[in-house]
Parts: structure tokens; sequence; C-alpha cells
């Protein structure tokens, strides 16, 4: 419990509309030592520090922020800031109340990677933080700190926002290049990898927000600061969505694989409700429950993964013992159902059949072969879908499933 | 291609739209969604001449501004409520009671608590929505940008009276 944050240790702290308080608090000291560092060395830095990257999947940013680095011609780097994952909402807290911080990680990562333009894709229901950053972006083009030569760098760097506008999709990183381009937000087929031909077809870095606030203290203070937090194969600082019945929800920095039982004890003041855990919902609604044997499961991506669960964007939904789960199980197929992109059709109908059978179980007319329905239909999705939406779709209803929750 | 309904602008949004239009003449399909979000903010919604304005504007074809229009939620394309009230109904608002929030607004409104709507007067319109990530404060709902959370349900009068 004596981990000091450094993800947050300027909120609340600093005014978010001040760029002379941000640089009083350490502010734009990460770009100004990339600089000293240059683009090659910075980029090893990431390397070394093994960060995983905090939108959902956990790819190591290291190999993308080389890759783009490695690459010709005009390229781009895309901040993900669509965060829409139910339960999640740390990104929006970042960018509310630092939001310099995550402007001063995305010309750093335009520097090391060589990329002269980038986006910040903010998600449509996010207006506070869309103005906290669009007042930030335009008090740095004054300061020098975007457009040319940034810090005697030679380097030159434009910064320009988006907004989304309602659909939780655009999260997936090619629907949102596609949306950034003006278009419905349809995944595109995989490969070719965002690296090689993202926004515009151009060799793109994209990493979620938390990932790229992350990289300003992996420059300052090292990597192997980085790496002495937090499990060796799944290191650093951590930000948890902490929500649902426990007695004081909110935005929990602790080193990455705290266990579920301290996040809801020791920050979340214990369950609320009956005041008994039942279980608790980790990654949002494409995540998947742990019940109250796996209480002391660290909270991190390998010892997740390890037992079929993952952690996702960092969200953590508890219910007590007087929540009814089959209702909760009813709003995340309806989530699936209505968000589907519709553009394969294992995912576009496994979604609808997945709805239709849990709401016909919450009626109280479900059907013998019911459960075994599930699992075939979830296999298809996950075997058969082209993006992440529906790959997880079924994987929080059917883990509640095996948990006897309901 | 949208409603049949055409938008009844005021003078002065009649001014604020062609000076946009002129600010966005030429750009391309990417100036698209920040343009429809500029537009909106004016009108409220997108009826079809204006429609075919911006893919006029910016150049592309008509289509394409339909099918932007018609894909994300946030676009409108039938008349909306002057204020739009998105009231959060995911996991964490649920716990925290927001049916009775739910309730107390349709009541208020004279709509649907199952599905939302707009309001007789035209005043308001009731959205329920998957996840707003303001879980921390379920539970949760959006005046137009404005953020509130928790809301109890009598909130509600003070909440629709206090809007002009
Ligand atoms: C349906 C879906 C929604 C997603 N939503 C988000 C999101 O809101 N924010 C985010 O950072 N990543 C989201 N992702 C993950 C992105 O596709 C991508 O992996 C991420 O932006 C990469 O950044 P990272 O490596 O820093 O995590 C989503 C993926 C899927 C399949
Ligand atoms: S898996 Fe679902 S969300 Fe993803 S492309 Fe297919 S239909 Fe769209
Ligand atoms: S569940 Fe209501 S804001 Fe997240």
């Amino acid at each position: 419990m004596n981990y000091e944050p450094v993800l947050t240790a300027r909120i609340g702290v600093v005014d978010p509309a001040c760029l002379h308080d941000y640089e009083a608090h350490g502010g734009f000291q990460a770009l100004a030592r990339a600089v000293e560092l240059g683009p090659d060395r910075t980029v090893a830095q990431v390397e070394a520090a093994k960060l995983l990257g905090r939108g959902g999947a956990a790819f190591p940013a290291g190999i993308k922020w080389r890759a783009v680095h490695n690459a010709e011609g005009p390229k781009f780097v895309v901040a993900n800031a669509d965060e829409s994952e139910p339960g999640t909402f740390k990104d929006r807290i970042l960018m509310e109340k630092d939001p310099y911080a995550l402007i001063e990680a995305v010309i750093l990562a335009g520097y090391a990677t060589g990329a002269g333009k980038g986006f910040i894709y903010v998600r449509g229901e996010y207006p506070r933080a869309y103005q906290r950053l669009r007042q930030a972006v335009a008090r740095c083009y004054e300061a020098g700190y975007l457009g040319k030569d940034i810090l005697g760098s030679g380097h030159e760097f434009h910064l320009e926002l988006r907004r989304g506008a309602g659909a939780y999709i655009c999260g997936e990183e090619t629907a949102l290049f596609e949306s950034i381009e003006g278009k419905r937000g349809y995944p595109r087929l995989k490969p070719p990898f965002p690296t090689e031909a993202g926004l515009f077809g151009r060799p793109t870095l994209i990493n979620n927000v938390e990932s790229l606030v992350s990289v300003l203290p992996i420059v300052l203070r090292g990597p192997d600061w980085f790496n002495s937090i937090g499990p060796a194969n799944s290191p650093g600082p951590k930000l948890y969505s902490l929500s649902g019945r426990v007695r004081k929800p909110g935005l929990v920095e602790a080193p990455m694989g705290v266990t579920l039982r301290e996040l809801i004890e020791a920050h979340g003041g214990g369950v609320s409700g009956s005041g008994e855990f039942q279980a608790a919902l980790v990654g949002g609604a494409a995540g998947t429950f742990l019940g109250p044997d796996q209480l002391d499961t660290p909270l991190d991506f390998h010892s997740l993964a390890k037992m079929g669960a993952a952690l996702g964007s960092g969200a953590v939904i508890v219910f007590d013992t007087s929540v009814d789960m089959m209702q909760v199980l009813e709003r995340i197929a309806a989530f699936f159902a209505h968000e589907s992109c519709g553009k394969c059709y294992p995912c576009q109908l496994g979604t609808m059949r997945q709805r239709d059978i849990i709401q016909r179980m919450v009626a109280g007319q479900g059907r013998p072969g019911d459960l075994q329905l599930l699992r075939d239909i979830g296999q298809t999705m996950r075997d058969a879908s082209i993006c992440g939406l529906g790959q997880t779709a079924s994987s929080a209803i059917l883990s509640a499933f095996e948990l006897q929750l309901t | 291609m949208t409603s049949d309904q055409t938008l009844a602008l005021e003078p002065d949004q009649e001014r604020a739209l062609q000076t946009l239009m002129r600010r966005y003449r030429g750009r391309g399909q990417s100036a698209l969604l920040p343009m429809l979000h500029e537009v909106q903010a004016i009108t409220g919604w997108v009826d079809e001449p204006t429609a075919r304005a911006v893919a006029h504007t910016l150049g592309i074809p008509e289509i394409e501004v339909h099918n932007v229009l018609t894909f994300y939620t946030l676009f409108y394309t039938e008349p909306v409520g002057k204020r739009v009230i998105r009231v959060c109904n995911d996991i964490a608002c649920v716990l925290a009671g927001n049916g009775e929030l739910i309730q107390r607004l349709a009541e208020e409104l004279g709509v649907d608590p199952e599905t939302g709507g707009t309001s007789a007067d035209s005043r308001f319109t009731l959205e329920l929505h998957p996840c707003l990530g303001h879980c921390e404060r379920a539970p949760f709902l959006m005046l137009d940008e404005e953020p509130m959370g928790p809301v109890a349900p009598d909130q509600v009068p003070d909440l629709l009276g206090g809007v002009s």
C-alpha cells in the first residue's frame, strides 16, 4: 500500500487548463529527455520497458514503436481515446484532469517514430475531455511544443483532435481509422497491420491513452524503474476503473498485479449492498467474471490469461450477493447485439441469437439445450468473427455460467 | 434519404451554417465527422437538404454523408428535442438504481421508460445509453454536454425545470 502513484500524480494537483502548472509539475521533461536521447534510443526505452498496451489487447508497445520508426515516408501517430468499454473511465479522467500529459506523450511518440502528424480520437460522449484537450492543444502551439522545430529537435509535428460519434466499434483500431477518414466504422481485415498500412494507408502507431501516458515516466525514470513495478512479464503501474457494489468506486492506480481482494478492500472500501462478494466483471463487457475463489488472483495480463480470463481495459465491476446476475447478462447480451457493426455474419447473427436466448432464460422460458447453444454460438463467434468485438462477445456470459453465478 | 421533415432555422442559425459551410469548403471526406458535429451543434439534427449541402461543400458523394449519418448514434436524421438527455442504462448504473431515475424522467417527459423518446413540447429527448464512462458517478446522465451524477430521482423536476 506504500505505492506512490505516477500516472495520476498530477490529478487533482494541477490546474488542467494551465500549461505553466503542468510545466511546474514535471511537464514536458520527458519530451526534452527524448530529444536528448534521439528517436532511436527513445524507442529502445519503450522496448526495454516491456510496456504492454493498456487498451485491451496487451500487445507489446515497443514492437509497434520500432516498426513505425523503421517505416519510410509519411506516417501517423494516433491516440485511441474512444474509451467505450462498459465500466471503463480511466482515460477520461486522465484527459480531463491532466490533458497536457496525453498531448506531450503523443508529441513524444511522433518524435520517436518520425511521424509528422498525430490524431487524438476522443469518444463523442466525452465533451469535457475534448474541450480540455482542445484548449491545451492551442496553448501548446503558442508555446512551441507543437509546430516546427519542437524543442530545437528540427522535428515538425502537428496534432489534430477528432470526436467520435457514438459507436463502440470505433474503438477497434482499424474502425477508428475509417472513422477519421470520414466513413462508417467498419473494421478492416488484418493484415495489413496498422504499422504497415494504417490511417490513410500509411504506417501508423496507434496506442491507448494510458499506454501513451505510461511512456512519459518510462523515458524520464528509465525502463528499469518500470520493470521494478509489478510482475516481470507484465510490468508497470496500472489504472483500474473500479465500480459497482463497492463503497468507494473510482479510479485506482496500483502496481500491475494488485489482487482483486486488495482492490476491493483496500481501495474500494469493501463490498457494499449485502456486503458479501458474489463476483466481479473484469475487463468490461468483453471481459470475464471472477468468483469468490478467485479473489486472490493478481490482476495482470499474464495471470489472468493463464486462467482463461483477461484484464482488458482494467475495468472492474463488483457484484454483491444480492445482485441477480441473469439481469446483468441480459444487459451484456443486449449491448453486443446493439454494437455489432454487422460487417460479418458470425458476429451479427451470433450476438442477436445470444441476446434472444438470454432474454428467454430471463423470462423463465429457457430450453434444455440453451447453455450448449450459447457455447456453440460463442465458439463460432470466437473462431469466425473479423474483429475483437465478435471474438469476445460471448466471453463474459460463458464465464458466468462456468462459475455458476446464475 | 433522411426524414421527410425539414429544418426550420432562425436567421442567425442560417448565418452560422453559411459561415460553417465556407470554412469547410473543399476539405474532403476526412472532414465529414467534424463538420457534422459542428452542423448539429447549430441545427440539432440533419435534414436532407442540409446533408446534400454538406456533401456539396466537402466535395464528396451524397451517399457518403448518408452512410455516416445513419451509422453513428450521435447523429440525428429525425427531429430531436431542444435538449437531449442521455441517461446511462448500463451495468454500474443499473446497480446504483437507475431504474427509478429513468422512470421519473420518463414520467415527467411523458415518454416510454423502455425506449425513451421526445416530449410532446419538443423540449427534451430522453435516450437510454450504454455505459457513458462515468461509472464512479452512477447513476449518471448527460444533459446535452453537461455530465451529472450521481442523480437522485427527486432531482429530476429541478433538473428539467432549470433548463431554458
Ligand atoms: C470492439 C473493440 C473496441 C475497442 N475499443 C478500444 C477503446 O475504446 N480504447 C482503446 O484504447 N482500445 C480499444 N480497442 C483496442 C484497439 O483495437 C487497439 O488494440 C488499441 O488501440 C491499441 O493500443 P494499445 O496497444 O496501447 O492498447 C478496442 C478493440 C475492439 C476489438
Ligand atoms: S466481429 Fe462484429 S463488430 Fe467486428 S467486424 Fe464483424 S460484425 Fe463488425
Ligand atoms: S455504467 Fe453508467 S456510466 Fe458506466
